[in-house]
């Protein structure tokens, strides 16, 4: 029923107008065909079936009323539904994860499990607790906002209950070695190319030679992770600096985490990050003085005497620039929210953007917009962008910037990140992206594994600090579309790839966990890094991570964001993308994406013409008027779920080539009919 | 304008290395264009407004007038450098020096006001990059004195403009000598000529253009791309001299069996003689749009037998369905108020077959306070906090998904169930318009091209009398008027939410449509003036006024979508307000805060000139080859290049 999508039906549409049209039409479980008994779950090398359910009915949230069937199943690393209804690979056109099925959830994206009571009525289960009863369907609500229902009323007795039992234990372990990857068997030969890892110390000098930063010097004090477990074994401080002061001053910071350098301009002005002094120092004298107090008052006029371990670390930063100019210390904690208050905030936005039914779309679209200022998020956004313009200006002006947080680990990871994307255009290509997410979030210690929740552990506080960060981004590639190589797609398949559980990029608190884990003998695991995007996807979907807007030499060098509320929006294609109601047909942002990657095309096969012309040779016929294939996409492309579009590899893999941009004829013919494609 | 003028923008826009793209999108077509047009054009004006040449295409004698120097209108003084650059037509009517213009965004200003029989115009003294404020005095709907002569502190004596497009002006003037008294009567008379008994200045604005855009709509030539007439739709010329509804146009499309008796019937039996007619019709299932007024039913539930046959023949007309939709824009408790006043809406009982739909569209009361609100929260300055639910408050965006959605069914209606579907409101002429044209606009791609979208706002709006003369209130000083509202805005705002979703599916881009409402109120073209054809045919706008589509069209590559890629089909937009969004680009243009929404288009453009550039070098090559195959000099030897025919 899903394949023969035939023109005529994808032609016709219903308007949306409210929801009396079409409210609870009652969601009748059709029986289409027998259920499939030969149906089974692809399993991944070291993965292991925990519990299976048959004859189960899948769902798609406000979409469809008639299920799907299949068989649902739990391993440890996935919740697994395959049906005998599932599409061809290649004529869905969407996203395809090598990893995961197109109905498949990894159990670390598994947020909130529900236990249908009735149509429209649900109870939400803990983790760990144990159902007895009945269990008639499930509702998942996922980190990335997915939702999936699932009905057992054509299961065999005992299934849902066994099922949800499994699913309640496997999707929140309590400990770290029981995630997938510690599981995955499947050989891993490392294809990531040149990302910087930042885990040695050739990686930070480079990135020192690389900035020209001058004044400032590789310290080995954490070898061994001796000074502090968060951060990273190779330091770089104030050349200034001692190591026995380093030492010494790091025990009065939290985590003992001393000012350590991130970035510098080409004029000599450093960006630093450093955490809260402990408060529970009992020398009077460093009691005195708070950092506001010293914002306020300027640091030089501080009485020597009544210096602390902080304005001792800030005088070393001050000769670390050229012109010994004061630092300018950025307060992080008062000023933007914590990791609980973003927490939510997500929530929030979480329930605006996974409504229950139809009838409930419909009610939250009258205070939509209320809803989302209240949930806060967008202002968050805003917050974190001023917050990095700021920082940007200071540094434009040749000013040291030291941002100050709490841990150092949470908004010091993403103002210091987005800084850096403002004011140094190497960070907005897609490799300088990942170097910078090395650099900034998995070497100096931002707790994915805490934040992302992979782990049950009431003690943490999750919270999902790496969206917010990858929604400012969005931001800034929807002010500056031309700046960056990167798409939206990219971001989004980021955050999804955030609860994947194969690779370590985002797995650990620290990397000191993740040398712990990787040495520990008893339990094995090899280190996959989610850069090495080929393992998880196809040709095809890497191309569309590139932007076809992308022009670094028209782009500005430092980023004047706009930060206020007005000048922000709210990002659809990664919040929208469950909801089918929203779903264009040939409509949203992929037209633009696709009309520009067809416009490269163009402008490749033409370059191709001029240099056979000028070589003297005759070109050969093309053939324009080849067949006209009915290429579409929908607005949620490339994360449809809807409907099938088919877009021409050709197209995607050659156009972006820019430099060595000779496309085959072909690939013109394929975008020549996307653009003559009628409907 | 001569040629030259219209080759240098034309080139100016295919130029998409400058920055044109930047200030296009911010779209002040009013603030930017208009500066660099009347420069081109220079000091030429002309004697009088009567050198009309038909429909302003261009004559020989007009090119040789514009290329001689300036003609100094008897009376006024030579041109000086502060004077404002002039339109041909456009006289300066009064100056004020030292005066204060107070910005809400880069503070107070000094310089020198001038006011046209055209616009307003400020040009500053005291900065090193002269700055200039122009407004069209169409747009103007208050003027108004600040403090007297007694009022102390800074600026506190001056003047205040309130603007039909969604900014207030202040200026700041000297206590001594009266100095504001001359430009403020001269602001009153020439932003309300109609109030002073003066000519709107479309009467007196003479440039001409190559296109001539009076042309834009053909009544008989649109019926037949639409296939009409045919064996179940004829072309009717009895409202010929409007004769039967004088707010109607003069050519009409009703059922092939309806007879003139018939017409005159019904007629009777709707608001203001507003008939159902035809606007659209489906090229495959026949299945058809028809709009009408509301039906004089009353309290008492009065039924015409004429008006039920003549419905049943719109139904009959419709092979593919036996039953037809009545969507009656207004919510069903204004429908029946109606009633009251002798309007009202069918009964199912008394129209077999037919199934009435409400809309929930408010009247034009609702939709102006909801503008009014708008404004408050977007200008000058935009409270950040409340953003959002300021906006929601404002209830506009509501407002527009309603419409949408109204529209997005009619569609819906007529492509999917095959259904022919007739509009109507109360008197058919506000949010019938909309419908029926924000419908036509999904269902028929024609109208998605610039021709086609002039096409659509000559048809349904102009032609079927949406009186545009009280709802903008041209020329008038009544600015409380409770005939005044933007519907017209609104039924753009909607285009625009469609050009959001749907960024492919339109020829035109938001220049375009800022254009269009930029000279809706500015008053230069005679395009908007008048209630009705009957008023603008009485009034010869058509031989004494220049039409917006001749200005438009004459450049119409600055009007251009880069990405559009023509193609058939129906629009699908979803009426969420998830998928809606202020038009940022048009509310909050004047706030300096705000970045064009668009800078995608720029990296667009560069790359479509690119691609011309290498076209034009691919012909080149292959002319050159083909220059050297004809004198027999083969290319250069390149030995795996044999040369196929």
């Amino acid at each position: 029923m899903f394949k023969t999508h035939d023109k005529r039906v994808s032609m016709s549409f219903r308007s949306y107008v409210g929801f009396n049209d079409q409210e609870n039409k009652d969601v009748d479980i059709g029986l289409e065909e027998n259920f499939d008994e030969t149906l089974n779950t692809r399993l991944l090398a070291g993965e292991a079936v925990v519990a299976e359910a048959q004859n189960v009915l899948m769902f798609a949230p406000l979409s469809e009323k008639k299920g799907k069937s299949g068989i649902l199943t739990v391993t440890n690393f996935k919740l697994s539904f395959v049906t005998t209804e599932e599409r061809p690979r290649d004529e869905r056109g969407l996203q395809e994860n090598l990893l995961l099925g197109e109905y498949d959830v990894c159990l670390a994206n598994v947020d909130e499990i529900y236990q249908m009571i009735d149509k429209d009525k649900r109870r939400k289960m803990m983790p760990g607790n144990n159902i007895s009863g009945k269990v008639k369907g499930l509702y998942i609500v996922c980190k990335n906002m997915r939702v999936i229902q699932f009905s057992f009323k054509f299961s065999p007795v005992g299934h849902g209950k066994t099922l949800t039992n499994a699913l309640l234990h496997h999707a929140f372990p309590r400990k770290h070695h029981l995630l997938f990857a510690y599981d995955f068997r499947e050989r891993y030969y490392n294809s990531q190319g040149p990302v910087t890892m930042f885990n040695e110390k050739k990686d930070w000098e480079k990135e020192i030679r690389r900035t020209g930063a001058v004044g400032w010097k590789l310290s080995d004090v954490n070898q061994g992770f001796q000074l502090s477990t968060s951060l990273p074994q190779c330091l770089v401080v104030p050349d200034a600096l001692v190591d026995y002061q380093l030492t010494e001053a790091a025990r009065h910071f939290r985590c003992n985490r001393p000012p350590t350098w991130c970035w510098s301009s080409s004029h000599g002005a450093a960006l630093v990050r450093m955490a809260d002094l402990l408060p529970t120092i009992t020398d009077s004298r460093m009691l005195v003085i708070q950092p506001s107090v010293i914002r306020h008052s300027g640091l030089s006029n501080i009485i020597p005497e009544t210096r602390t371990p902080e304005n001792i670390m800030l005088e070393n930063v001050r000769k670390g620039h050229p012109q010994r100019t004061q630092p300018e210390l950025m307060e992080l904690t008062q000023d933007l929210p914590s990791p609980k208050d973003v927490y939510g905030s997500y929530c929030k936005l979480r329930d605006l953007c996974t409504p229950d039914n139809v009838r409930q779309f419909w009610i939250q679209d009258n205070h939509f917009l209320s809803q989302v200022e209240s949930s806060k998020w967008l202002t968050t956004v805003s917050a974190c962008l001023t917050k990095a313009a700021k920082a940007a200006t200071f540094l434009q002006d040749n000013i040291t910037v030291v941002l100050q947080e709490a841990d150092g680990r949470d908004m010091s990871c993403l103002i210091s990140s987005l800084t850096q994307l403002l004011v140094d255009a190497h960070f907005r290509t897609i490799l300088g992206f990942q170097t910078l997410l090395q650099k900034e979030w998995i070497a100096m210690g931002h707790p994915f594994c805490s934040r992302l929740g992979h782990i049950l552990n009431p003690e943490v506080q999750q919270s999902p600090i790496l969206l917010l960060f990858l929604d400012c981004v969005w931001q800034l590639l929807r002010q500056f579309p031309s700046a960056f190589e990167f798409t939206e797609t990219y971001l989004t398949t980021l955050w999804d790839c955030a609860h994947i559980t194969v690779f370590d990029t985002f797995l650990f608190d620290c990397e000191h966990e993740r040398q712990n884990a990787s040495q520990d003998q008893s339990k094995k695991i090899t280190l996959r890094s989610l850069w090495d995007w080929g393992e998880q996807f196809l040709e095809k979907d890497i191309a569309l991570f590139r932007s076809p807007l992308y022009h670094p030499s028209k782009s500005e060098a430092v980023l004047n964001v706009l930060c206020s509320l007005p000048n922000l929006a709210l990002w659809s294609q990664c919040f929208f993308r469950w909801i089918p109601i929203l779903e264009l047909k040939a409509g949203g942002y992929p037209q633009i994406d696709l009309g520009v990657r067809a416009l490269h095309a163009q402008i490749d096969y033409l370059r191709e013409q001029l240099a056979e012309a000028k070589a003297g040779e005759r070109t050969s016929n093309h053939r324009l008027c080849a067949k006209l294939s009915k290429q579409r996409v929908t607005s949620f492309f490339p994360f449809s779920a809807t409907i099938d579009p088919v877009i021409s590899p050709a197209l995607l893999n050659s156009t972006l080539a820019l430099n060595n941009s000779f496309v085959s004829n072909e690939a013109l013919l394929d975008s020549q009919s996307l653009l003559n494609a009628p409907d | 304008m001569d040629r030259k003028t219209v080759d240098f923008e034309a080139s100016r826009s295919k130029d998409a290395s400058s920055d044109s793209l930047g200030s296009d999108s911010k779209s002040s077509s009013l603030n930017s264009k208009l500066g660099q047009e009347s420069a081109s054009s220079g000091k030429v004006s002309y004697t009088s407004a009567s050198t009309t040449s038909i429909g302003n295409m261009m004559t020989a004698a007009d090119k040789l007038r514009s290329k001689q120097p300036s003609i100094v209108e008897p009376g006024q003084p030579a041109s000086r450098p502060d004077d404002p650059p002039l339109l041909p037509g456009e006289k300066v009517m009064g100056v004020a020096r030292e005066v204060t213009y107070l910005c809400p965004y880069s503070g107070p200003a000094r310089g020198v006001l001038s006011v046209t029989n055209y616009k307003l115009h400020f040009r500053s003294m005291d900065r090193d990059t002269p700055y200039v404020v122009e407004v069209p005095l169409g747009v103007v709907s208050r003027v108004e004195k600040v403090g007297g002569q007694s009022s102390r502190g800074e600026n506190s004596y001056g003047i205040e403009l309130f603007c039909k497009d969604m900014r207030n002006l202040r200026f700041g003037h000297k206590q001594e000598n009266h100095s504001r008294r001359n430009v403020f009567e001269k602001l009153q008379q020439y932003a309300f000529p109609l109030s002073h008994k003066l000519p709107l200045f479309a009467f007196d604005y003479s440039e001409t253009f190559p296109e001539n855009g009076w042309n834009a709509l053909e009544p008989i030539a649109e019926f037949k791309r639409m296939g009409v007439p045919n064996d179940m739709w004829k072309i009717t010329k009895i409202n010929e001299h409007y004769e039967i509804c004088d707010s109607y146009p003069a050519v009409w499309a009703i059922p092939a069996a309806a007879t003139d008796d018939d017409v005159r019937a019904v007629a009777g039996f709707r608001s203001r003689a507003r008939i159902p007619v035809l606007s659209w019709i489906h090229p495959e299932s026949q299945a058809t749009i028809c709009r009408c007024s509301q039906p004089l039913v009353g309290v008492g539930g009065k039924r015409c037998r004429e008006d039920e046959r003549y419905i049943q023949l719109i139904m009959d007309a419709n092979a593919q369905s036996h039953k037809l939709y009545i969507m009656d824009a207004r919510p069903s408790a204004n429908a029946i108020a109606n009633k009251a006043k002798g309007g009202g809406y069918e009964s199912e009982d008394a129209y077999q077959n037919a199934e009435l739909v409400f809309l929930d569209i408010h009247n034009i009361h609702v939709m102006r306070e909801s503008l009014r609100k708008l404004k408050e929260l977007c200008f000058p300055n935009i409270e950040e906090s409340r953003w959002l639910s300021g906006i929601e408050a404002t209830y506009w965006l509501k407002h527009i998904k309603y419409i949408l959605a109204g529209a997005c069914r009619i569609a819906n209606r007529v492509e999917t169930h095959k259904t022919s579907v007739l509009v109507h409101c109360s008197d058919g002429w506000d949010r019938t318009a909309q419908l029926t044209a924000l419908a036509m606009l999904l269902l028929d791609p024609y109208y998605r091209t610039i021709k086609g979208f002039e096409v659509l706002i000559e048809k349904e709006w102009l032609s079927f009398g949406h009186k545009f003369q009280q709802r903008i209130g041209h020329g008038d000083d009544h600015h409380s008027d409770a005939d005044r509202s933007p519907v017209f805005l609104q039924f753009m705002d909607c285009v625009w939410q469609l050009t959001q979703m749907f960024p492919n599916a339109f020829q035109f881009n938001e220049t375009f449509l800022i254009t269009i409402l930029d000279h809706l109120y500015s008053c230069r073209f005679g395009t908007f003036l008048y209630n009705s054809d009957r008023e603008r045919v009485q009034e010869n706008v058509k031989q004494r006024t220049v039409s917006l589509w001749s200005y438009i069209n004459s450049s119409i590559d600055n009007y251009r979508n880069p990405l559009y890629l023509p193609r058939p089909g129906v629009l699908e937009p979803v009426g969420s307000i998830r998928l809606i969004s202020l038009w940022k680009g048009l509310y909050c243009r004047w706030n300096p805060g705000m970045r064009p929404q668009d800078p995608i288009y720029q990296r667009i453009r560069e790359l479509l000139v690119l691609k011309e550039q290498l076209e034009k070098q691919v012909d080149e090559c292959k002319q050159e080859q083909k220059a050297r195959v004809s004198r027999n000099m083969p290319t250069p030897p390149r030995l795996a290049s044999p040369v196929h025919s």
